[in-house]
């Protein structure tokens, strides 16, 4: 387990990136498919920098990394206000127009996402790769950050 | 990310290099929407140099295209790379962008591309 905290300005998004990045490739996962779980938290964690935080960035974002025996899980916590999961859904990409990617690729490249109910102050969002398997988000996409 | 654009033929090409997302992306949007604007037959974004790119980058490039159809501006990429490829792929616009393999493909078929993607 490994945990880092950042200030919530995009330039230092690459950290975030190539510490999950690192870490999937330790776990086994391959090249290509350790760069889109680098993305959908890249994506992730700019959702927070961009709806909770506004734009602000003298936040904080936490990632924490857990490897078990058969997933990775990735946590990203905020200290934003709450997140309404039901008004968060991928947009149809059928649309073409900027924006509204960020949590396709969430609920496309994770295998699980959802939000610590129990999490008391901000938002915790947790993000699952399995290591046996692929698949889309596991869920029935009702929670992952709007983007 | 570094922009630098050069102009070839009377046709804009930007030169993109490192990573385009959330931080990057403003100065690629300024960049390709001021060329898209200042009435050239093409732009073209060479995407050789590009390591990774996210949403906002991609929105930027959508962006760029929708400018480019309303000013009849001819609008290409080239030298995808695997990760950019995949990213444009996931996102089922890989066939709604019109993508060459290299500069000289561009220049070759950018008078062909068509106003809503596609090559003659």
């Amino acid at each position: 387990m490994m945990r880092i905290v950042l200030g919530s300005e995009p330039r230092l998004l690459n950290i975030l990136r190539a510490v999950v990045k690192f870490h999937a490739q330790e776990a086994g996962i391959s090249k290509t498919d350790a760069e889109h779980v680098a993305l959908a938290v890249d994506e992730a964690a700019a959702n927070v920098i961009r709806h909770t935080y506004c734009g602000r960035h003298d936040r904080l974002i936490a990632l924490e990394v857990r490897r078990l025996p058969d997933r990775l899980e990735f946590l990203l916590e905020d200290w934003g206000p709450k997140v309404r999961e039901e008004l968060i859904r991928p947009r149809p990409l059928e649309e073409l127009r900027p924006g509204g990617l960020g949590t396709f690729f969430i609920y496309s490249l994770m295998d699980e996402c959802s939000y610590d109910p129990d999490f008391e102050e901000g938002n915790r969002l947790k993000l699952v790769k399995f290591l046996s398997r692929k698949g889309a988000c596991a869920n029935d996409g009702s929670s992952a950050k709007s983007g | 990310m570094m922009v630098q654009v050069r102009n070839l033929d009377k046709i804009s090409i930007l030169d993109c290099s490192g990573d385009v997302d959330l931080y990057s992306s403003p100065r690629l949007r300024e960049a390709l929407l001021a060329e898209i604007k200042a009435d050239g037959p093409g732009v073209l974004v060479n995407m050789s140099g590009v390591a990774y790119i996210d949403s906002s980058g991609i929105a930027t490039l959508v962006e760029g295209l929708q400018l480019s159809r309303q000013t009849k501006t001819h609008f290409g990429l080239y030298g995808l790379r695997p990760n950019a490829r995949s990213v444009l792929e996931l996102a089922r616009l890989h066939k709604v962008f019109t993508i060459f393999e290299n500069e000289a493909e561009a220049l070759e078929k950018i008078g062909s591309i068509q106003p809503f993607g596609g090559v003659k």
